[in-house]
């Protein structure tokens, strides 16, 4: 299958949370109905891989607002409630409910990931776009003046084809080919694994929730994402695994149960133990990146997703940033909806607004992830002082707990709000550290060493915190990074695709 | 050789074992050899769970010691029994057996290590001689030569000196003096007794109360263990080590005996009352404190403080005694009986039961975790977990017993049923494990800081007894390491830093003047197979200090280091000419073996009696090793062609 025209206004590549909702967002900004987008994705069918599956109020509102809500919701997608927190199985769990983000609806959403893609690539097929599946872009055409202009797919049998664009819209997840060709560094570094298991009609201790489950290497997550017909419920139970597999193959199965599994409150490890032993063949597997943000555009090219950066799943934010970029697209889409046919839809300001947005809630969704992740993994002590720290601080009130679960599901952007927990987090680890919660002589010098890692660890996230607090308050006037630097020219292809539409 | 008695049962069983063709290969052969000889012993392990609460049967059938040290606490518990009156007949002639029979021929009663003991020798000589035996006897005049060769009786050890000072045959000033102000410190001081090891706290403060006593015991004369100058007056020993510091601590010593005859107002009575406090509060669940000698002496300071034979103290703490007794084959090859440590020590059981693992053992493991709040906890910032010292004792953790636990529960499948509820017993121990880890790196087996006793940084000759081992001794360098490997187990890797910390100390101990045995380098050897890269130094160096030390005929030495070297190299991946020959040899070993002869090896024990036999260790050790090996490089095959 191959496009049916020439030229776009928009070119989409891939077709999973992301791209769907950007070209659905696109063709609702288009207001007159004379814009042509299309959608290509590499896999005909869906991603091999498990992805993302849970979507935050504010994303979840995303999906509502751009249609696809209803749709997901027949399919077998789950209104959720927050996260369930244990800092160890045997603990009473923190609870972070949506309904205490007043600003924010109060429910979010979890799908499995490949009903996700379907329904959204099947009710786009209601759309003006063109979905094209089982073609990869190879490579990126550019016009005089560097600006991309076109791009070049293939077949999985070595057929090319080559389409012209105003824009093209990487949406092709966290390696982006896009990304690559069009000369984007990137500092994209492997964190870990994560291997995914489905638990049918799971016991969990707080239904409606995420549960993330500490006391392991890694954080076990644990949350419903599939309603069947038949009434029973399909839990999603991740494991974060090292970088550095300890064992590989088959084996792992046996090191989730071994090293995993009994970090998991009862009954829900004896189901767990029981679906891993059960499932046939490998685990379902994924590389753990963190992809500190690109830059998310250049002329011609706006970035979105996972390709525009990623972090470590454990706040589920990923898809909900994907949906903000589709909307932040589509209001920037809409405010030009009028422009003249012979201009870009999206022209080089929009895209500079987008990416002036873009920047200001991603690295606010990065620290975040990398400092919990940190926290929740408690390598060093002052890791653990941290986590020591986030969980007496949940424990301290509701108003603490709102404030986190804010920033946490992506309500919350105000750089105060933001300082105010980091201050807040170090001020409890430091004076955690010197309070034992069992020991009732506990040696002096254990304390020290204790008060001395939070120390270290809140002073070297300094750095981070600054980033974050740059990034909401950098005014949009200054423009981005990319307007001032010259992007990859290459001679040979300097010359506009003929036959446009 | 000491040599527990295994059951009759197994005993019965073994010799079905050797009388019956036994299909498969010869690993499986042994195998099932000596599985056959373990099962009467987890028999009796699983007998004793489930009738662990009725004291009644336990005091009807003569029960078993897994870990016998020497002829110490029987000559204890016959000298005890003056006061208590509580050995029967046949007890005290079981006893009177073995001590009689143990004696070397050069008159001296050896420790497990076959070494001539001045302690052990001056105490079974004085049990004997109270029993009434014939002082004259050839037997008893060597012992007493013996005992005069080795320096006298006052320079035996602290519990020697105790009972020569209970029975008026010393001055109570030979002994050292422990301020009974010293009690009424808040435990976090450092010269608190609540910093001193439970062993030492279980000796120490029924010894302030029996030293304040006015009750004695009426004992034989022992004064020809005595030496004496030529003036027939004794020379008294020396409670400090020679130099400046120990002279002064010595005059402080007097200053502090000289003190108690001033008025010191409500003090010493407040002391006292504490004293006895911790007494009345450290009483276990199984009726016993900490162990058999704290028991003894525990029992001792109750009577002579005024409680009466039918006390219920008195009552369960004499069961817990005699549940320590085992019956033990003598080297002229009679059935004596042998007063133990402990009645059954925790990581035997687990040990044992690894071998061949029920549900229902599990869940009865499960059901013995520690749920209350204990003095390890002073210092150890975890919730109550992991396992005790012997099944019943509800305040004190054992780091071994524990980490033995957690590797037989690891062998549990996921669809067994109790697999979720020995999950979370397992959970809990490795945050109790994580939070004996010492700021050293070094883990501690009962608490934390154990050996680092202020007080035994004074030149006191006794100071030893106040800590649990060295920092860096071979038992707190093969505990960590097995710490260390059963954490990786769990989950956390080299990067994480209380595994850092670990693995440092572990470098540092292995790297010091002497170099560790063979059963500790396996032990880090198993430790670095998992958490080392393999050209890592610490790695290299203890492999290759494994290898060089096996023989010609493929052992390592005893059956349970072959055991134990086997397991390392095969946990390092190895499947090599060595290890099959070291397979060999143990196959052959346990072809010989007739009813479990040669398969006893040595234990850990504590106080002054460091070390134990263990009639099951090499059995257990074979066991696991051949099972690695097995699996390693299915040596079935292998051996079978």
């Amino acid at each position: 299958m191959k496009p049916t025209g020439a030229h776009y206004d928009v070119v989409i590549v891939g077709a999973g949370l992301a791209g769907c909702a950007v070209a659905r967002a696109l063709t609702r900004a288009d207001t007159t109905a004379r814009r042509r987008i299309l959608v290509v994705d590499r896999y005909p069918g869906v991603h091999p891989r498990f992805s993302g599956e849970w979507i935050h109020p504010r994303g979840a509102a995303v999906l509502d607002a751009l249609g696809f809500g209803d749709a997901l919701r027949a399919a077998g997608a789950i209104d959720v409630d927050g996260f369930a927190v244990f800092e160890h199985a045997d603990a009473t769990p923190v609870e972070l409910p949506y309904a205490d983000v007043t600003t924010e609806v109060p429910q979010g959403l979890s799908v499995h990931h490949k009903v996700l893609v379907r329904t959204m690539r099947r009710a786009l097929a209601d759309d003006r776009i063109e979905l094209v599946e089982g073609l990869a872009a190879c490579e990126l055409r550019r016009d005089g003046d560097g600006r991309i202009c076109g791009v070049v797919f293939e077949d999985g049998e070595g057929h090319t084809c080559e389409v012209a664009c105003d824009v093209l819209i990487a949406a092709d997840g966290k390696g982006s080919t896009v990304r690559k060709l069009a000369g984007i560094a990137d500092r994209r570094d492997t964190v870990g694994f994560t291997a995914g298991v489905e638990v049918v009609d799971a016991t969990l201790p707080v239904p409606g929730h995420a549960h993330v489950m500490l006391g392991a290497w890694g954080p076990v997550l644990a949350y419903p994402i599939l309603r069947r017909a038949d009434g029973s419920i399909v839990t999603r139970v991740t494991f974060d695994l090292p970088k550095d597999l300890p064992v590989k193959g088959e084996a792992i199965k046996q090191y989730l149960l071994r090293a995993f599994v009994p970090f998991i409150p009862a009954p829900l490890s004896g189901q767990v133990a029981a679906a891993i032993v059960a499932r046939r063949g490998p685990l379902e597997m994924a590389p753990t990146v963190d992809l500190p943000a690109p830059p998310a555009v250049q002329p011609g090219l706006a970035l979105v997703g996972d390709a525009a950066g990623c972090s470590h799943p454990i706040t589920a934010s990923g898809m909900t940033m994907c949906l903000r970029d589709a909307e932040t697209l589509g209001e920037q889409a809409r405010r030009r909806a009028d422009a003249p046919m012979g201009e870009p839809w999206l022209d080089d300001e929009s895209l500079h607004r987008y990416c002036v947005e873009h920047d200001r809630y991603v690295p606010t969704r990065q620290a975040l992830a990398t400092a919990i992740y940190e926290a929740f993994r408690g390598e060093t002590e002052g890791a653990r002082a941290i986590r020591r720290a986030l969980f007496d601080y949940w424990h301290s009130g509701a108003t603490a707990r709102r404030r986190s679960m804010s920033l946490l599901s992506c309500a919350e952007r105000r750089p105060s709000v933001f300082l105010s927990e980091y201050l807040r987090a170090a001020g409890h680890a430091l004076g955690g550290s010197f309070v034992p919660r069992h020991a009732w002589h506990f040696p002096v010098a254990d304390r020290m060493r204790q008060a001395r890692g939070a120390a270290s660890l809140a002073r070297d996230k300094l750095g981070l915190v600054a980033n974050v607090v740059w990034a909401q308050l950098r005014p949009g006037w200054l423009r981005h990074s990319w307007a001032r630097l010259p992007w990859p020219r290459r001679p040979d292809e300097t010359e506009p695709i003929a036959g446009r539409d | 050789m000491l040599t527990a008695v295994p059951p009759a049962s197994a005993r019965a069983s073994s010799s079905r074992t050797h009388g019956t063709v036994v299909r498969g290969a010869p690993l499986d052969q042994t195998l099932a050899r000596l599985d056959a000889w373990l099962e009467p012993w987890r028999e009796r392990v699983r007998e004793r769970a489930e009738t662990g609460s009725r004291r009644d049967r336990a005091e009807q059938e003569p029960p078993w010691a897994l870990q016998v040290p020497d002829v110490g606490p029987s000559a204890e518990v016959l000298l005890a029994d003056r006061l208590l009156h509580a050995l029967l007949p046949a007890e005290r002639e079981g006893l009177l057996t073995w001590i009689r029979e143990s004696q070397h021929e050069s008159g001296a009663w050896l420790d497990v290590h076959g070494r001539p003991d001045l302690s052990i020798t001056a105490l079974a000589y004085w049990a004997l001689a109270d029993a009434g035996d014939d002082r004259s006897a050839e037997a008893m005049v060597k012992a007493v030569r013996v005992v005069h060769a080795l320096g006298g009786a006052q320079r035996a050890n602290f519990e020697v000196r105790l009972w020569l000072a209970m029975a008026g045959q010393i001055d109570w000033s030979w002994l050292p003096a422990i301020p009974a102000e010293l009690f009424l410190l808040p435990g976090s001081m450092p010269l608190s007794p609540a910093r001193f090891s439970p062993w030492a706290r279980g000796v120490l403060t029924p010894y302030l109360l029996i030293a304040r006593a006015p009750a004695r015991l009426h004992l034989a004369d022992a004064s020809e263990l005595l030496l004496r100058r030529g003036n027939e007056a004794l020379v008294a020993p020396r409670l400090t080590r020679p130099g400046l510091a120990g002279d002064l601590l010595q005059a402080f010593d007097r200053t502090v005996k000289l003190s108690r005859k001033l008025p010191r107002g409500p003090l010493p009575r407040w002391a006292q009352q504490r004293a006895q406090a911790f007494i009345d509060g450290a009483q276990q669940e199984h009726g016993g404190w900490f162990s058999a000698r704290p028991t003894l002496l525990s029992l001792l300071a109750l009577r002579v403080m005024g409680a009466r034979s039918d006390d219920p103290r008195i009552a369960r703490g004499l069961a817990y005694l005699r549940a320590a007794r085992g019956r033990v084959l003598t080297p002229g090859g009679t059935v004596a009986l042998a007063q133990g440590l402990l009645a059954a020590p925790m990581g035997v059981c687990a040990g044992l039961l690894g071998t061949g693992l029920l549900p229902t053992d599990a869940a009865w493991l499960v059901r013995e975790q520690l749920h209350d709040r204990g003095p390890w906890q002073a210092r150890a910032d975890a919730p109550a977990g992991g396992w005790p010292l012997e099944p019943g004792a509800r305040a004190h953790l054992d780091l071994a017993a524990t980490l033995a636990v957690l590797e037989t529960l690891a062998q549990l499948r996921p669809e067994d049923a109790g697999a979720p509820a020995a999950w979370s017993a397992a959970r809990r121990a490795s945050a109790v494990l994580l939070a004996m880890q010492e700021g050293s790196g070094a883990f501690a087996r009962f608490e934390r800081g154990e050996t680092e006793v202020f007080m035994q940084r004074l030149p006191w000759t006794d100071g030893d007894l106040l800590a649990y081992g060295r920092d860096g001794d071979a038992t707190h360098v093969q505990l960590t390491a097995d710490a260390l490997t059963r954490l990786c187990a769990v989950g956390l890797r080299a990067e994480d830093d209380r595994v850092a910390r670990g693995i440092a100390w572990l470098r540092q101990a292995a790297t010091r003047r002497d170099p560790p045995g063979l059963s500790t380098s396996c032990a880090i050897a198993r430790a670095a197979a998992v958490l080392l890269p393999e050209s890592d130094d610490l790695r290299v160096q203890t492999e290759r200090r494994i290898r060089n030390r096996q023989r010609d005929d493929g052992s390592f030495g005893s059956l349970l280091d072959t055991a134990l070297a086997l397991r390392a190299l095969v946990e390092l991946g190895h499947t090599c000419v060595q290890t099959q020959r070291a397979v060999r040899h143990i196959m052959g070993a346990v072809e010989q073996a007739d009813a479990g002869l040669g398969l006893q090896a040595f234990g850990g024990g504590f106080g002054l009696s460091p070390d134990t036999v263990d009639p099951t260790a090499a059995a257990r050790h074979c066991v696991a090793a051949l099972r690695a090996y097995a699996v390693a490089a299915s040596a079935v095959t292998e051996l079978r062609a």
